[in-house]
């Protein structure tokens, strides 16, 4: 079956390529993602075109739905075409060859766009066909991850600085670039961002992003599958490789040995490889040493954690291209508060912005904190109602067996009816079980504690500062 | 049935179909927001949003709506143990996590699960979680997952007030085809906990005793079996 596809000349595949594009304009995405993407182009029979699709259903649908439109198509492009057959071909190797040579068209990229290979691995559960849009591969990388907006600071000057190199370089500065540090910090940014510079500068130029799981999870269907050789040739034949996390290939040794072929066999080339890591080479426990040595000796550099400044400019920046107004106090805050790395930095900006959008409100301290307050605090407190009990005595200077005594002044049975009300609203007891905390009154009691408190809160705006701030002290 | 005190009948939990529609979830000042971020997908700000509550609260009804309206599969923590993440991810951008808090203390369904997120975020698709408690309070030993996980926005569905308490003794009740007067309701909003999980033991044990001794959900039902009902063992606790 393979030959089928090695002789496809470059003009079929060209002709196919704007067809698809015209096909597209006509339907929709929607329609043509699901059943005109699958099609992969087959050989010319006669004067007989084959366009494969994966099932038997797809076929019958494609026919009845589209059939005379693609026929309509081939014939406005290709003379010799007279005839449009659908044929089922279960899905050969589910790898595309991102950019390979023209010998496969399925997967075949003429675009130099950046390929990904992760189309492959979400279709090959389902058994549809797999072909790499430009349009979808670029929807594998993220569209922010852009040089732009990488802000650098001292923490991560050297790694931006490399990357730019690399980026911006017709050549092969230093083979690989290895870069390393904790999780959050910037390593795909950057990765991403290198491939978004590369593939506008020069199209031509075929950049393989993936992460080294996912190289994994292929290199292993491949195994299974028997298509190991398309899964090396679709490597062998980019020129940039970018291999995203590769501690998640530690320990796995059939893994490993493939990594390390396909990463001689590029640099023999004289092709670039990026890789990160969260750990340095050295310190990557449960890699072959063979393959250690080798990711470390081109540049490794390495991102530390941001510092404050880095920090405070990024959420900056990031509220900026948000158009997100953000008092600086909240900034300040964050950037004081979410130390731990980047990404959760953003992703705590990102909720304040759609948060006080959705219920609109505008973003204050206190909104704030209450938005992160399952982030910023790292244990529910469980308010008890003898927590509540003692501070309510404390805030009105009472003994805390008052709590519980029949005493019925004023100066001890308000505060009191504070400390039922806010047990009724800081925890989920019954109020049968307040009542009882409460030296044993009855739950209507309790009842009549809250409705007075509440009462007493419309009318009295001091009081009600007082009530406000206990309820306050309790719940941080 | 000539005895006075007829022997308590045996009654076969034949189980009931609670109403799992979107018309049917019951909207309250404790799950507006949740329900407003459902609302407003695909429009969120990262790959994954994370609805968490107590137990019995709507989470996973919330998370159904959800995956019914835009047909996502439903995948749970036990699945990571047995099916590959890419079969997990599936191919439509979308899946609900339910109960993704079983995670916890598993490096291996942690593994399996950073990848299912990176599967899906790689094609702009999103994940809806469920769980229990925020993730920025689950002990993950995998970094890279739990720091995606804490940029997530994550909504709290908070225990009810009286209003929710009583509507959802209602639905409740509803669900198994129980007819309760309001005074009922009144009577067991002012002397239960105030919980989702206790609204459920209630409910399942006023029907069963309902059935048991073949009377109606009456006050005086309820006083027999309030008492017994027990309490959530986190009642304290707040989101």
């Amino acid at each position: 079956m393979t030959e089928q596809w090695e002789h496809a000349d470059t003009t079929l595949v060209e002709q196919w390529t704007r067809i698809r594009a015209q096909l597209r304009a006509e339907v929709g995405d929607a329609a043509f993602n699901s059943w005109l993407k699958p099609l992969t182009l087959g050989e010319m029979l006669g004067d007989r075109l084959r366009i494969a699709v994966p099932t038997r259903f797809m076929r019958d649908w494609i026919e009845e739905n589209y059939g005379n439109r693609l026929t309509e198509f081939w014939q406005e492009e290709n003379a010799n075409v007279a005839q449009v057959e659908i044929i089922v071909e279960p899905i050969r190797a589910t790898v595309p060859a991102p950019g390979g040579p023209p010998r496969s068209p399925i997967g075949q990229r003429h675009d130099g766009d950046i390929a990904s290979m992760s189309g492959a691995f979400e279709h090959a559960n389902t058994g549809n066909a797999v072909t790499t849009d430009p349009e979808d591969v670029r929807a594998l990388l993220d569209q922010r991850f852009v040089f732009k907006n990488f802000i650098v600071g001292r923490t991560n000057e050297l790694a931006h600085a490399a990357a730019r190199r690399v980026a911006e370089s017709d050549g092969v500065p230093f083979n690989p670039l290895f870069l390393f540090g904790g999780v959050g910090l910037g390593k795909t940014h950057l990765m991403h961002a290198i491939a978004w510079h590369i593939t506008e500068r020069d199209p031509s130029r075929r950049v393989l992003y993936m992460s080294a799981e996912k190289f994994m999870y292929q290199f292993i269907r491949a195994l299974r599958f028997r298509t190991t050789m398309d899964f090396k040739e679709q490597f062998r034949s980019v020129h940039i490789l970018m291999i995203d996390d590769i501690q998640f290939i530690c320990g796995k040794d059939s893994t490993q040995e493939e990594f390390f072929h396909t990463f001689n066999a590029l640099v023999d080339q004289n092709r670039q490889i990026v890789v990160s890591a969260d750990k340095s080479p050295s310190d990557l426990d449960g890699m072959e040493e063979r393959l250690r040595s080798r990711l470390g000796c081109g540049l490794v550099a390495d991102i530390h954690p941001a510092d404050y400044e880095l920090r405070l400019g990024i959420l900056q920046d990031k509220a900026e291209q948000l158009g997100a107004r953000m008092p600086d106090k909240v900034l300040e805050f964050l950037a004081h508060k979410i130390t731990s790395n980047v990404r959760e930095l953003e992703g705590a900006l990102n909720r304040i912005v759609a948060q006080s959008t959705l219920v609109g409100r505008p973003v204050t301290l206190e909104t704030t904190q209450e938005i992160l307050r399952d982030l910023l605090r790292a244990n529910d407190r469980r308010v008890t109602i003898e927590e509540i009990q003692k501070r309510v005595a404390e805030h009105f200077n009472i003994r805390l067996a008052d709590m519980h005594s029949a005493r019925r002044a004023r100066a001890v049975a308000r505060p009191r009816q504070v400390a039922m009300y806010l047990a009724k609203q800081l925890t989920a007891r019954s109020l049968p079980e307040i009542g009882r905390k409460f030296g044993g009154r009855d739950h209507t009691t309790v009842m009549h504690a809250v409705r007075k408190v509440d009462e007493l809160r419309a009318m009295d705006n001091s009081f009600n500062e007082d009530v406000e701030l206990l309820k306050r002290m309790l719940e941080i | 049935m000539t005895t006075t005190e007829p022997p308590a009948q045996l009654v076969l939990d034949l189980g009931h179909r609670p109403a799992l529609g979107r018309a049917d979830f019951l909207v309250s000042q404790c799950n507006a927001e949740a329900v407003a971020w459902i609302d407003r997908w695909p429009d969120w700000p990262a790959p994954g949003l994370v609805i968490w509550g107590p137990a019995a609260s709507g989470k996973s009804h919330l998370g159904q709506v959800w995956q019914a309206r835009i047909a996502a599969p439903m995948i749970s923590a036990a699945d990571l143990d047995n099916r590959e993440p890419p079969d997990l991810a599936g191919d439509l951008g979308a899946v609900y996590f339910d109960g993704a808090d079983g995670i916890v203390g598993n490096p291996t369904r942690q593994r399996a699960a950073l990848h299912v997120y990176n599967l899906i975020a790689e094609q702009g698709g999103k994940i809806l979680f469920s769980a229990r408690t925020p993730p920025g309070r689950w002990r993950i030993e995998l970094a890279d997952l739990h720091s995606r996980l804490n940029a997530l926005p994550a909504v709290a569905i908070a225990p009810p007030d009286d209003a929710v308490l009583g509507a959802v003794l209602l639905k409740l009740f509803a669900d198994r085809q129980l007819h309760v007067g309001v005074a009922v309701i009144q009577f067991a909003v002012t002397r239960m906990e105030r919980s989702f999980e206790a609204a459920e033991r209630l409910v399942t044990a006023l029907d069963t005793a309902a059935l048991a001794s073949q009377r109606r959900v009456t006050i005086p039902l309820l006083r027999e079996v309030l008492p017994h009902i027990g309490s959530a063992g986190h009642s304290d606790e707040l989101p």
